[in-house]
């Protein structure tokens, strides 16, 4: 492996020490911008068509663009804008600044369907393995509850899966939800989940688009193994004070947003909470007075994005977004207190710097945390628990544009980790009794990278690069990822597309569960607990067709993990100063296909994607004891062979539009019991039923399917624009399963039991649900 | 008024959302099942030496308790090597069922080791030993009523320092073969050489006769009843994860033990 890594470093460095050697062209660079606010739009595309050359704008809206001498059309595109052309003349060795502003459709489906060169621009990019989305498009499809979620939306895609019925967990190619590195303005994110993983943190309002990375993961990235999900924020309106929000089902939503100071200073203000405690409440007060009433306990969560824009000077801004968010479950009588609340805080303050036209540095500090803390009490006892992770970070990464088509990106971050850990303390107010428990380490990440997006000619470009990762805690560790995406066009349709990225991970999800659960806690490496590591190959080739109108994508990847972590049987996860004992480690793979099939210009779009694909781990511990499955592979709990996603939208007239989405996949692995036996105790009574678990997932749950569909419908207010959606969950009604038991049936007179029956728990039937959405 | 019209139909509509059943009978066809010798036994100070010997069966066999009428066991103490004779036996005071029994009376100091044997026709043998552990002396037992005139029990008992120490709690109402109203077992990791309290909700009441038992347990008995446990807690629990049963013994699976404890009978006034 040292060779490979020596090997892949000589790769590198000779091609960056080749760039300055390429024939001299003309530079094209300038920033692509929405219209409406002025706001930058990062990952649009720019192009020449005519010669199959591309290129993407960063996060500041900027791109370059290497051409030959002549007379070209160069064309900006971005999902839900319309595509701008403009004709230019180069010579050579010639620099010249273009700029782009785009106009946002009119209709919010017309959005969708943007007549561009977007499929095409697809074709030609570098980039694989890369979903996008914007809260727009999310906004058109079905929703559970009516609640928008960018993340289930991203599990219709290819390669992406769901932890289970309403989960918004991401399983990327075979990856746990852990090995997503999630990130909000480029600042980390550690638990984007509410409500058990049923809602994502995201309020769609607050977002302009997401992009997630299955493969090929640039250098710029680090940290986790199986994907990167980076949304970004809205900007704060620059040109006039906006509102919109709407009302839902079980939450309501409302962002307001605009100048400050006119084209200098922006904000953005994004809140969401969710209401059916104020029911409960309400039901617990009527029935106050019943002796035997349980009052149903409260649950709520909110959350908070603020956004902050200021341009300093055309070379320098600033901007200071964060996030808050919390849930809380609890209830509170006169003998008995319980409160649980969990969330994520992260504030980051980021200032871009233009050193020149060649040169852009993007600095940031940003401090991120998760916590849980339970708190109970009853008569003079009082118990708190509470784990955490808090981070410090300190990034800065720099965009050089070289001659010659190099879009060079380098930097470095370092990250100061605390995590506490299973902090319980236990006392009586009397003093009488008192003990705790608990750890806290520290951590620091670091990386520094260097990589290159190189267009050799008008069929090869590359992006190649190199990361070196480390972490200290009572061990350091360090390793060289290196990382190389091609893409070779073929003809005007066609182009073929590789990648390899070595990813390391850190920081561990302590989590037996295959839900989010909000007690999951976050570990380090340490000497004890080696670092989690990937590798990825992936090959896909892109064929256009139907005149532009359609693209399909097919994609083959593996994938070969190290150092994953399970746990032994019955392990203690909760409250243990040893946790480090509990953990196995062991090895996974992952492979299959991806077909993706997109329309996205006409009345009706939508895409079609199917992935055939296989995850499985091996745990064979030196103690055999401690063996899972006897050391043998098995698959894991999201291991699914066919998974199949119809998203289909249509415009109806100006007015109306309807969507549905059809989800088909093969039922998830689940550890049932082969065998029982009779259990008495010390006291023949309490005689019950033990189940005798022997390999674990060696049962499937029968296959997944279902049927959402919604319709959104313009208002006409008197003033802005408002929209009621409908949506109609699970239209067919089918008892999908959640998870599958043994039961005992008894005799009615005598409680004997008389046999044993399997049961399947389903968790969501048709749910219909109405949301109005406002903009003024 | 008009608002609390609204509010009575927000749970109607929740109710016909999810009043439907989402739980519906599924037919499973498990892989095969190897059916193991399964052993109860829990030797007490001062009384006859008696176990439980039954096999596993596959799940969804019928609901009888596999006996095995040919298992032949033996407990060995200082060299003295005992047979019990199956002769099933309802022990009347707790509810179990003996399948082996011996006359001859448990008599070990703390620290004395005995040894199980059990074979059977099949050629299936479970061995097993286990500790004898002293008792642990519950210092207190109180309660505290609420204002609605229910009861917290609280129980007390001093930790020892020395030594790794695991305990179970147990409460009955009125006689030990009503079923326990509260099973607590737990180690002393967090505790160690401290005061322990057991305690309870308000779930007592004036005028209840309550049987409190501590037993100080071996590990081995407290890592079987815990996977017992989460074994049992899995099947229905979507978010815990099945684990297998830490049997005390080699061979099959089961549990030997002793059992050394304090008892104390309150009444709650």
């Amino acid at each position: 492996m040292t060779r490979f890594y020596t090997l892949t470093l000589t790769t590198v460095l000779l091609l960056f020490l080749s760039a300055p050697c390429i024939a001299q062209k003309a530079l094209l660079r300038g920033v692509v911008r929405a219209t409406s606010d002025g706001e930058v739009l990062a990952g649009a595309t720019v192009a020449v068509p005519a010669l199959n050359i591309g290129t993407v704008t960063n996060e500041d809206g900027f791109y370059t663009l290497s051409l030959p001498a002549g007379e070209h059309t160069v064309q900006a595109s971005y999902l839900g804008y319309t595509a701008h052309s403009r004709q230019i003349k180069v010579e050579t060795a010639d620099q010249q600044r273009l700029n782009f502003s785009l106009n946002a459709a009119n209709t919010t489906l017309k959005e969708v369907n943007v007549e561009t060169n977007t499929l095409r621009q697809k074709l030609n990019d570098t980039r694989m393995s890369v979903e996008t989305l914007t809260a727009r498009e999310a906004k058109l499809l079905p929703a559970l509850f009516g609640e928008v979620d960018l993340v289930k939306v991203l599990q219709l895609k290819p390669g992406v899966q769901s932890g289970g019925e309403g989960s918004s967990g991401l399983y990327v190619r075979g990856g746990g939800p852990d090995q997503n590195l999630v990130l909000v303005d480029e600042a980390l994110v550690y638990n984007p989940s509410h409500l058990f993983g049923f809602f994502s943190v995201f309020n769609p309002d607050a977002v302009k688009n997401v992009e997630l990375y299955k493969g090929g993961f640039p250098a710029q990235y680090g940290g986790r193994l199986s994907s990167v999900m980076e949304v970004k924020l809205k900007e704060g309106n620059n040109e006039r004070v906006e509102a919109n929000g709407g009302l839902g089902l079980i939450a309501s939503r409302l962002t307001v947003d605009g100048p400050i100071v006119k084209d200098k200073l922006s904000f953005l203000v994004s809140g969401r909470r969710t209401y059916a405690d104020l029911l409960t409440r309400q039901v617990n007060r009527l029935n106050e007075d019943q002796e035997d009433y349980s009052p149903i306990p409260d649950y709520y969560f909110y959350d908070l994005n603020a956004k902050l824009s200021y341009k300093i000077s055309p070379n320098d801004e600033l901007t200071l977004s964060g996030y808050y968010g919390r849930d809380f479950f609890g209830f509170d009588d006169d003998d008995f207190k319980f409160g649980f609340d969990w969330g994520n805080t992260m504030a980051n303050l980021r200032w871009r710097h233009k050193f020149n036209r060649n040169l852009i540095a993007t600095t940031s500090l940003y401090t991120t945390s998760y916590q849980y803390n339970i708190t109970n009490e009853i008569d003079v006892f009082k118990l708190k628990l509470s784990s955490a992770i808090r981070d410090y970070t300190f990034k800065t990464d720099f965009d050089l544009f070289l001659k010659g088509n190099h879009s060079v990106k380098f930097g470095a971050t370092a990250t100061h980790h605390r995590f506490t850990i299973g902090r319980l303390n236990f006392q009586a107010t009397d003093s009488t009794l008192q003990f705790g428990a608990g750890n806290t380490f520290g951590g620091v990440e670091f990386g520094a990278y260097a990589s290159d997006d190189y267009q050799l000619n008008a069929r090869l470009s590359l992006n190649y690069g190199l990361r070196l990762s480390g972490f200290s805690s009572n061990k350091t560790y360090m390793a060289l990822e290196p990382r190389v995406a091609a893409k070779y066009t073929f003809n005007e349709t066609t182009s073929l597309k590789a990648s390899f990225a070595s990813m390391k991970q850190y920081v561990h999800l302590v989590s037996n569960s295959g839900s989010s659960l909000p007690t999951d806690v976050w570990y380090p490496s340490t000497a004890d607990v080696a670092p989690q590591r990937s590798q990825q190959a992936a090959l896909g080739v892109s064929k256009l067709f139907g005149r532009g109108r359609y693209l399909i994508t097919n994609e083959v990847y593996y994938k070969w993990m190290r150092n994953q972590l399970d746990f032994r049987d019955g392990a203690n996860l909760f409250v243990n100063d040893s946790l480090q004992n509990e953990f196995l480690f062991g090895i996974g793979r992952s492979y299959g296909n991806e077909v993706y099939l997109e329309k996205i210009k006409g009345k009706t779009t939508g895409w079609i994607g199917y992935t055939l694909s296989w995850t499985d781990r091996k745990f064979d511990s030196p103690n055999d004891l401690d063996d899972i499955n006897g050391g043998r592979w098995f698959p894991t709990r999201y291991d699914r062979r066919h998974d199949l996603s119809v998203v289909v939208m249509h415009q109806l007239n100006k007015r109306l539009s309807l969507t549905g989405t059809f989800i088909y996949s093969s039922g998830n692995p689940f550890s049932v019991p082969l065998g029982r036996f009779a259990f008495q105790d010390v006291e023949g009574k309490g005689t019950s039923i033990v189940p005798v678990y022997e390999d674990r997932n060696s049962y499937r749950l029968s296959p997944y399917h279902r049927l959402d569909l919604s319709a959104v419908l313009k208002l006409k207010p008197k003033h802005g624009a408002a929209d009621l959606t409908f949506s109609v969950y699970n239209v067919y009604n089918r008892r999908n399963p959640y998870f599958v038991y043994f039961d005992q049936v008894k005799d009615q007179e005598s409680r004997a039991i008389i046999r044993f029956q399997a049961k399947q728990v389903s968790l969501f039937p048709l749910i219909p649900s109405v949301t109005y959405n406002f903009k003024f | 008024m008009k608002q609390k019209h609204v509010l009575y139909l927000l749970p109607l509509l929740a109710a016909l959302l999810y009043g439907c059943d989402l739980s519906k009978d599924i037919e499973v066809v498990l892989p095969e099942h190897t059916s193991q010798l399964v052993v109860e036994a829990y030797l007490e100070q001062g009384k006859p030496y008696r176990l439980a010997v039954q096999e596993s069966a596959s799940y969804f066999d019928e609901p009888t308790v596999p006996l095995v009428p040919d298992a032949e066991a033996f407990i060995t103490h200082n060299g003295n090597r005992v047979k019990l004779e199956y002769k099933p036996k309802l022990d009347e005071n707790t509810g179990f069922i003996y399948t082996h029994s011996s006359p001859v009376i448990m008599d070990g100091k703390p620290g004395d080791m005995f040894l199980l044997e059990v074979t059977d026709g099949k050629g299936r043998k479970v061995t097993g030993y286990t500790t004898v552990l002293p008792s642990v002396a519950i210092d207190t037992v109180e309660w505290r009523f609420n204002k609605n005139d229910e009861a917290l029990l609280l129980t007390s008992f001093q930790d020892e320092a020395a030594t790794r120490n695991f305990y179970r709690y147990m409460t009955h109402l009125d006689s030990l073969s009503s079923g326990s109203k509260q099973d607590i077992f737990s180690n002393d990791e967090l505790t160690n050489g401290k005061r322990i309290s057991f305690g309870s909700g308000y779930s007592y009441d004036p005028g209840d006769t309550v049987i409190v038992t501590l037993f100080n347990i071996e590990e081995q008995y407290y890592e079987f009843l815990r996977s017992t446990s989460g074994a049992k807690d899995a099947n229905g629990n979507p978010f815990a994860q099945p684990s297998k049963v830490k049997s005390s013994v080699l061979g099959g699976m089961g549990i030997f033990t002793n059992l050394a404890y304090e008892r104390k009978v309150v009444i709650i006034r």
